[in-house]
């Protein structure tokens, strides 16, 4: 695995992906997958529609049970947890369709992101001690840096979903960052952007690795993969296509076939007309 | 052994109505998808009309039990379009029609109500058939004869309806998604129109015969009949015609038995003891289909 | 002066009523908050009315001193219930709750030791209306904390998507169970408060009318908003008192009717943070507008 620069080779990935799979009755979404994402790399997964991409990610964050294989996250075995605690270890993640909380504010989202540094017992709170009063307070604090993180401190007390598409992925993004995580999986987070919101994107996903976050983006915008990621994966089928760096991936006739089709194909075309 | 064999055919009578009632209930929730707490009331009403026809306008049995059956029946259509129609449209889910059925069972039983001045009023001697039969030693009253017959008729009729006909695989499609079954031919409105009317329809036939061998016409039969209904409904399997009837005469058959040979007071126990074990272990009943789920 | 005291002592009894619903009202918010629709409300009263009873008639001891004991009975019983409902799918789990409480009425009149069984239960012993009122401030306390708490976010959270609520680490048959134990301790107390309001209590005392009204009482008042399960048990229980004076025998269908109307017009119910929200929202909108309308009339950048 070609590592991201200044990083030496002998660290162990931070995750660690080995011959997983998933079946939906007759259906094989994901088969023998094999990766792994070192720490601190914004690593990019991509591959045509169906590929089997989210799929990985709901199999990675715990929304899926896995048939076979492993996942370890910095070592330990998650495939068999459940979200929650996938999440509480420090995997977050948002989705390829933005889904906040209906009826609840910016703050409010991210704020909820933020439950695994609640810091007060239930019964604190039952009794409005001043301890559980503080503790909601810090939550509010660092609520509001990640706003500022992500440029929507202005909008922070209007509801969510009256935000613009690219204001409300900001907001997912700034809600997974609240569990503090130490991998960030994005579903295709400029899906509907234009080139402008995109490259914000890119720019924010830098900054948050730059930070010490390790991301793993998937996504279908070629000239962003290029420019932000260190390393790529790509899928057809449910299977491993190709991995390396993005340009040789770019390059790799498989992807360039399962993305644009092959010129034997194109020549049985051209001779139908 | 002649009292068994007398309770035997009790508890297959008063099942009878639980079935029935049970049949029109589980129409709704299985190809409609609503769970109508207003439904009893539809079967009160019934049997308050039928008795109205046979007080008020002198009408003999035969003419008063169809002038039940279809105020059951249009009672249903009228609760179903104002209450549940707008929420159709809106894509409401189920706490949204429970609730709305909650206000219609509400309107309904307390006019129910007032119309029998809050008391339980019955049927006059003479007004229904009162011929007693014999089985050997066991007297047979002509009303439960009626009553499992009506029983039988109604579940092989639906049965006929909702399994070998096309009415019934429209009815089918309808429930399970409006719009596919809308692209595919079929008109929902009528189907749910004519649904909710045969659904109230065998309610409200089911309210009759039982205000009549019950002795109790008020809101409180629906209520109970609901109750009872519900549990055919869950323990049969909801989306089983045959089932619910089957789960219905047992129910009544159970009631009667434990009444008799354990206490009185645990009757109503065992029914509902079967109901809440089925709703934890297997909720789709005895007969209903695996994986069905409503949204 | 006495026709005031008239008033007052006629009154009295539906603000007994109204504040005893609000419990109710509230036992039933407190899981549908956070995503379930539950009539144990009633088993859990039945529990906190008939045990709290009991020990009053047996100890003799001040109501008062036992109130908490109705509360923990309940809590303790729901506690068992989340055990065995969570499993299930919500609507089954709705349906299993509509089942206990038949259940309940059966056990209810087949333990007449505790129950008085089918004669009831007799409780000379009274609460006076501003003790009725003083629990309900601290009731309306506990769930103001709760709100604005991580309890109260994590619950709105898993109401609206419990999968993304599990992903951003909230447990959510955690916070379900945590929800079914309030219920239970509210739903408790309040059983207890009916039986000191009523001072009798028989099987159908606990029965499917409670817990119809009360999930009704909710919506209408607004199921989004703790205020709303106060409303909706107020307008619940006064409305037919008020309606008496306009269209006697006809006062219970009102509530009905009303719950009709709102369910068209107002579903989300009387109290609907969203929909405030969106109406602030509309006017810090429609301000902005005009702030900058301004400006270009008057020649500002």
């Amino acid at each position: 695995m070609t590592p991201a620069s200044g990083s030496t080779v002998a660290s162990p990935p931070l995750l660690d992906v080995a011959a997983i799979a998933k079946h939906f009755g007759g259906v094989t979404a994901v088969s023998d997958l094999s990766m792994q994402v070192r720490t601190g790399s914004v690593a990019g997964l991509m591959g045509p529609n169906g590929a089997g991409k989210t799929t990985l990610v709901n199999l990675i964050s715990g929304l899926l049970p896995s048939d076979s294989g492993t996942i370890r996250f910095a070592g330990v075995e998650i495939q068999r947890s459940p979200a929650y605690d996938i999440a509480s270890q420090g995997i977050a993640r948002t989705y390829q369709n933005v889904r906040l909380f209906s009826g609840m504010t910016v703050l409010e989202q991210v704020m909820a992101g933020c439950y695994v540094r609640r810091g007060a017992s239930l019964w604190a709170s039952f009794l409005g001690l001043p301890k559980a009063r503080a503790a909601y307070k810090a939550v509010e604090r660092h609520a509001r840096e990640l706003l500022e993180r992500v440029q929507l401190s202005a909008q922070a007390n209007l509801l969510a979903e009256t935000l613009s598409y690219g204001e409300q992925r900001r907001v997912e993004i700034a809600r997974a960052l609240g569990t503090s995580p130490r991998l960030l999986l994005l579903d295709e987070p400029t899906a509907g952007m234009n080139v402008q919101e995109s490259n914000e994107i890119g720019n924010l996903v830098h900054s948050l690795r730059d930070g010490g976050l390790t991301v793993l983006m998937v996504e279908h915008n070629v000239r962003l993969v290029k420019e932000f990621c260190d390393h790529v994966t790509v899928m057809n089928f449910g299977r491993l296509l190709a991995t390396g760096t993005p340009a040789e991936c770019i390059a790799h006739p498989d992807v360039q076939a399962a993305y644009f089709g092959n010129t034997a194909d194109a020549e049985r075309i051209r001779a139908l007309r | 052994m002649e009292l068994f064999l007398e309770q035997l055919i009790n508890g297959c009578a008063i099942g009878s109505l639980y079935a029935m009632f049970g049949l029109g209930f589980g129409i709704v929730f299985a190809t409609l998808g609503i769970l109508n707490a207003a439904h009893g009331s539809y079967a009160s009403w019934a049997a308050i009309a039928a008795l109205a026809a046979v007080e008020q306008l002198k009408l003999p049995f035969i003419v008063a039990l169809p002038i039940g059956v279809v105020a059951g029946g249009m009672l249903a259509v009228l609760v179903d379009q104002i209450a549940f129609q707008p929420l159709r449209r809106r894509g409401s889910e189920m706490l949204g029609a429970l609730i709305t059925s909650i206000a219609f069972w509400i309107i309904l039983d307390n006019l129910a109500g007032t119309a029998t001045g809050q008391q339980s009023l019955s049927f006059p001697r003479g007004s229904y058939p009162g011929t007693m039969f014999r089985l050997g030693d066991i007297p047979l009253p002509a009303m439960q004869v009626i009553t499992i017959a009506a029983m039988l008729i109604v579940t092989v009729s639906l049965h006929l309806l909702i399994r070998h006909s096309r009415f019934g695989a429209a009815m089918r499609a309808v429930g399970w998604n409006q719009t596919a079954a809308a692209l595919g031919g079929v008109n929902p409105r009528h189907v749910v129109i004519i649904t909710a009317f045969i659904a109230g329809a065998t309610s409200g036939l089911a309210g009759v015969l039982g205000g009549i061998t019950t002795q109790n016409v008020s809101f409180l039969l629906g209520e109970g009949l609901l109750l009872k209904g519900f549990a055919a409904v869950v323990v049969g399997g909801y989306d089983d015609v045959r089932g619910t009837a089957i789960a219905g005469v047992g129910l009544g058959i159970l009631e009667v038995m434990t009444s008799q040979y354990l206490s009185s007071g645990l009757r109503d126990g065992i029914t509902y003891a079967l109901l809440l074990s089925f709703l934890l272990l297997r909720p789709r009943g005895l007969f209903g289909s695996a994986g069905f789920s409503r949204a | 002066m006495q026709a005031l005291g008239d008033f007052w002592r006629a009154y009295q009894s539906t603000v007994a009523f109204a504040i005893v619903n609000a419990f109710f009202a509230l036992s039933t918010y407190a899981v549908l908050s956070a995503g379930i629709l539950s009539f144990a409300t009633v088993t859990y009263a039945a529990m906190g009315g008939f045990v709290g009873a009991r020990l009053v008639l047996q100890s003799g001891l001040d109501p008062m001193l036992l109130l908490p004991a109705a509360a923990g009975a309940g809590a303790l019983l729901a506690y068992i219930v989340a055990l065995i409902f969570l499993r299930l799918e919500s609507h089954w789990m709705a349906l299993a709750s509509l089942a206990l409480i038949l259940i309940t009425r059966v056990v209810v009149i087949n333990v007449p030791s505790v129950t008085g069984g089918v004669n009831g239960l007799s409780l000379p012993v009274k609460l006076p209306l501003f003790v009725l009122a003083i629990l309900l401030a601290v009731a309306i306390a506990v769930f103001y904390r709760l709100s604005v708490s991580w309890f109260g976010i994590a619950s709105r959270a898993v109401r609206e998507d419990p999968a993304v609520a599990s992903s951003i680490g909230i447990a959510p048959r955690r916070i379900q169970t945590i929800a079914f134990v309030i219920s239970g301790a509210v739903g408790g107390l309040g059983g207890m408060l009916l039986a000191l309001v009523l001072q009798f209590l028989s099987p159908d005392t606990y029965f499917v009318n409670i817990a119809f009204t009360m999930i009704a009482a909710v919506v209408l008042g607004g199921s989004y908003h703790w205020i709303g399960a106060i409303i909706g048990a107020a307008v619940f229980t006064a409305l037919p008192v008020i309606a008496q004076a306009i269209v006697p025998h006809f006062q219970e269908v009102a509530n009905g009717i009303v719950l009709l109307l709102i369910m068209i017009f107002l579903p989300r119910g009387l109290i609907d943070p969203r929909a405030i929200r969106l109406r602030r929202a509309a006017h810090g909108a429609s301000a902005d507008a005009a702030r900058g309308a301004a400006r270009i009339v008057e020649g500002k950048p």
